[in-house]
């Protein structure tokens, strides 16, 4: 039973992930006063990618080059195992938690890694933005996971989910919520793969179904984010909890790609020292959840 | 059984004194015969315990253990031995093609006569079950190390950091031998045979607390620069890339781990347990991690960053042996179990992931002649195999799932991070994970992909260079798809120092009471099938255009170098740097307080009485230190 319902998860992911980047380019649009493309647009993107021929440059590793948009993709759909999407079913262990922020530390190397072999010299910068920015993320995402820890005593979601109403807690998921949006790769935190700077970045010599599958992972990465934070706050075994989710996913939607629309880019130096002062406020919210508040 | 490897080495050693080139294939194949047996040991070990004993003297002098030569192997030791062997017969054949590059430029023997020595006195340390024995098996391994790292005789660096080596880990074994004489003299009525130690110090050192911290006092400091621990780590960053390659992964694999293998002998068996002990190891740990990776960002030079990321390996080592320790005295088993075999487990990976990585730079050096990151580039589609290898080396040191680095990296975090009095040592571990991440990222593109400043000729390097490298990815890869086999023989080695294991040893590899289990054969199947499938439904062959030159036909000739690398990141966190170099300058300061003294002694011990009386004086401070110890 716990198989099916975690194939339909990620049968669920796989279709919506493309719909949900649909809907935000809509709301994205109506905040600027514009029309704005049908919500399924992302999804005729992808499939006229995928129908599109692939080149590969001459300068590129091209093992490398062309097995890294394979990894980024799985690595991304396997951490589905592990967090619960529609259905509040997954295979957990302790310290899923750890395997789930490494699939996606995976998901950025591969993507790195590739950019990397191609051999160009606009994709180096970006990877190494893309390095740059995952790194300080990760100090601040650290502090969460170590708060979170605290608060739950454990590192298994099936303790974790949903968490304790707490001041910590609230705090901790206040923090998530922000570094999720760092970690979905949008204005202004699109350093990496600014487009008017840097055509963008690591994408810059992909090209047809290795682009379509880039995408296509940014998309579900970005699905996998929101239902994370919405598991923690979710309550599990309700019938509530479907619409409750759909209605979150929504919700966080229009919150983010209002955000989106609002915003420049920041500099890279700007968003690390951003980070690394979000980190010293996880610090006091760590300290508040050992207290036990 | 346990004499073949010896013989076998000293042979190796006598023929070594020769000049003749073919000396060099001789040796690296007894070195390489002697390896083997030793992981045989090593398996025969962790099934019964070996035993062999020889009486060599009979006076009733004040060291009358030393009458006894005996070795023995238990579980702890047969794990570490088979750690030495795969090394070493690794670095063996790696050493037949890579060390002929040395042929003309230095005398061969200095090689050919230390490294089976080398490799002795690291089976003697491992082997011996003696106190005493073991500082004289320690000393000698120092000492013999150190030729090896000053094998480049003509650079005056490599002297120089034999030089500070050998200088730093003698001060070191100091302590250490401080610390087993007040052991034999005080508590176990001069016997220093591990097996009474075990049955009389825990007792002892209970009674007399104020012995317990003087000693644990001496062993961090004696340990922790043989280790390098962080603030007495700044000899390795300068001795281990000087090496030759496969001795680099010799000193960086196995040898820098005998400091953790008699730490856990000490802390685990000698020792009572208390949890205030286990902290300030953990806490050194999380500053050895946290700085040496911070640090490795830094490198411009491929084996000066692996060995920076060496002494980060041994803060991910040290973190969780402190909280295994504190654990335990808590009396929390079932963390401090993990938290133990974390140590192991990492001990092992480290020894072959840093192992496979220093060989790949060696392969480098050997087709190249250089360790330059800024100049090398794009060696990837001329060196496929040993591409390979490292792409294999940086993601497992990086902790990347279905490798092993991410099996002992996750075991950590579940050890250490829900729990309030570690729960920072693990925040702090994870986020280091992921400069690892980006230090590594460095050192593969930096050789492997970016393009070369100018173009570099080099080709694959031979078979026998390329198989040891193999060989150690092929085990990173299947210790962390299938972890089940270095945790069943952990179980043991730590069931051999009296911690108990019983929820290590059920497949999925790691089974925890009624909270689940980790189970990385179904996650990682899921990985590598639906990669299968991806790449079976989405073909990826693509037609060859040129790449894009901002419309230019020629080249672009921009190719970020290396020490531009995190540009920003590096600024960004500019404090830890700013807090590294202050320390720096502080302790060249003492060093330099030091040398004034060390001359004014020396100007002052010409004169022979107030030499004498000084040297009275010390002997006073000595016995009053001796004696007072014992509160």
């Amino acid at each position: 039973m716990n198989t099916i319902f975690i194939a339909v998860n990620l049968a669920f992911a796989l279709l919506i992930a493309p719909v949900v980047d649909g809907f935000e380019r809509k709301i994205r649009a109506r905040l600027q006063n514009r029309q704005g493309p049908p919500i399924l647009q992302t999804w005729w993107d992808l499939i006229k990618l995928f129908k599109r021929p692939t080149i590969e440059p001459q300068d590129s590793v091209k093992s490398l080059y062309k097995l890294a948009p394979y990894v980024t993709f799985t690595a991304v759909l396997t951490a589905y195992l592990i967090v619960p999407t529609l259905l509040p079913s997954s295979i957990n262990f302790i310290g899923d938690f750890i395997v789930v922020v490494y699939l996606l530390g995976l998901a950025t190397l591969s993507f790195v890694i590739g950019a990397f072999s191609s051999g160009n010299a606009y994709a180096q910068i970006g990877s190494n933005r893309e390095v740059s920015l995952f790194m300080s993320e990760e100090l601040l995402l650290a502090f969460i996971i170590g708060t979170i820890a605290v608060i739950g005593k454990s590192l298994s979601f099936d303790q974790l989910f949903p968490l304790p109403l707490r001041i910590s807690s609230a705090l901790a998921l206040i923090l998530l919520f922000l570094v999720i949006y760092v970690a979905s790769a949008r204005l202004p935190f699109d350093i990496a793969e600014a487009e008017p700077e840097i055509i963008e970045g690591p994408l810059i010599e992909y090209s047809g179904k290795h682009l379509g599958l880039l995408e296509y992972s940014i998309f579900l990465k970005r699905l996998l984010l929101y239902s994370l934070l919405l598991n923690f706050i979710l309550p599990v075994q309700n019938p509530t909890r479907l619409i409750g989710y759909l209605i979150g996913i929504m919700i966080l939607s229009v919150v983010y790609s209002t955000f989106e629309a609002y915003y420049g880019r920041f500099r890279i130096d700007q968003a690390v020292k951003l980070m690394k002062k979000l980190s010293a406020v996880a610090l006091v919210v760590w300290i508040i959840a050992l207290v036990g508040w | 059984m346990l004499l073949i490897p010896i013989g076998i080495l000293v042979i190796a050693a006598l023929v070594g004194l020769s000049k003749a080139k073919i000396v060099l294939k001789i040796v690296s194949t007894l070195s390489a015969i002697a390896s083997v047996t030793m992981i045989y040991i090593g398996i025969l070990g962790l099934r019964t315990t070996l035993e062999f004993k020889c009486n060599l003297f009979n006076s009733p002098s004040l060291f009358m253990s030393l009458n006894w030569l005996v070795f023995r192997v238990d579980s702890l030791s047969a794990f570490f031995l088979l750690i030495l062997g795969i090394l070493s017969l690794c670095a063996s054949v790696y050493g037949i093609k890579y060390m002929e590059k040395y042929f003309e430029k230095e005398d061969m023997r200095v090689y050919t006569f230390n490294y089976p020595i080398f490799l002795l006195t690291m089976y003697l340390v491992l082997i011996c079950w003696d106190l005493l024995w073991f500082i004289i098996f320690w000393e000698l391994m120092s000492l013999f190390s150190q030729f090896l790292v000053a094998f480049e005789q003509s650079e005056e660096k490599a002297v120089k950091a034999a030089f500070k080596y050998f200088c730093m880990t003698k001060a070191g074994a100091e302590f250490l031998v401080l610390a087993v004489v007040l052991i034999i003299l005080k508590a176990t009525n001069f016997n220093a045979n591990y097996s009474e130690i075990t049955s009389i110090l825990p007792a002892y050192l209970l009674a007399h607390p104020g012995m317990l911290y003087a000693l644990t006092f001496a062993l961090l400091i004696g340990f922790g620069v043989k280790a390098a621990m962080v603030p007495f780590h700044s000899w390795l960053p300068d001795a281990h890339p000087e090496a030759p390659s496969n001795v680099s992964a010799l000193l960086s694999g196995i040898m820098i781990k005998l400091p953790i293998y008699m730490l856990l002998r000490f802390f685990l068996s000698f020792f009572p347990l208390k949890p205030e002990i286990g902290i300030v190891i953990a806490v050194f740990g999380v500053l050895t991690l946290f700085f040496s990776m911070m640090y490795a960002l830094l490198q411009e030079d491929s084996k000066r960053l692996l060995a920076f990321s060496s002494i980060d390996n041994i803060g991910y080592i040290l973190l969780p042996m402190g909280a295994g320790i504190y654990f335990l005295a808590n009396g929390n088993q079932l963390f401090g179990s993990i938290a133990l075999a974390a140590v192991l487990f990492h001990t092992m990976n480290h020894a072959f992931f840093k192992g496979l990585l220093f060989l790949t730079a060696g392969s480098v050096m050997y087709e190249t002649g250089t360790r330059d990151l800024n100049y090398l580039g794009s060696l990837a589609k001329k060196m496929p195999l040993t591409t390979f290898a490292a792409l294999i080396g940086s993601l497992a040191i990086a902790g990347m799932p279905p490798l092993n680095g991410f099996v002992s990296k996750w075991m950590i975090y579940i050890s250490t991070l829900s729990s309030p009095a570690t729960s920072l040592f693990g925040i702090i571990a994870i986020f280091i994970s992921a400069v690892t991440l980006g230090a590594f990222v460095k050192y593969f593109t930096a050789i492997f992909t970016k393009p070369a400043v100018k173009e570099i000729d080099a080709k694959e390097v031979p078979v026998l260079m390329s198989a040891p490298q193999l060989l150690l990815a092929l085990l990173c890869i299947a210790f962390g798809i299938y972890p089940f086999i270095p945790l069943k023989m952990i179980s043991q080695a730590l069931g051999s120092i009296g911690v108990p294991l019983a929820s290590l040893v059920v497949y999925p590899s790691l089974v925890v009471p009624k909270t689940g289990s980790y189970s990385p054969i179904v996650i990682f199947a899921f990985l590598l099938v639906s990669t299968l499938i991806a790449l079976l439904l989405i073909p990826s062959r693509g037609s060859v255009v040129s790449t894009w030159k901002t419309g230019r036909s020629e080249d672009l000739n921009a190719s970020m170098s290396a020490d531009a690398y995190y540009r920003d990141f590096r600024e960004a966190f500019n404090e830890v740097y700013v807090l590294g170099d202050a320390s720096k300058g502080f302790v060249q300061k003492v060093a330099k307080i030091g040398k004034m003294f060390g001359t004014k002694f020396e100007v002052l011990s010409y004169d022979l009485d107030s030499m004498l009386s000084l040297a009275m004086i010390l002997i006073v401070i000595l016995v009053a230190v001796l004696g007072g110890v014992s509160l």
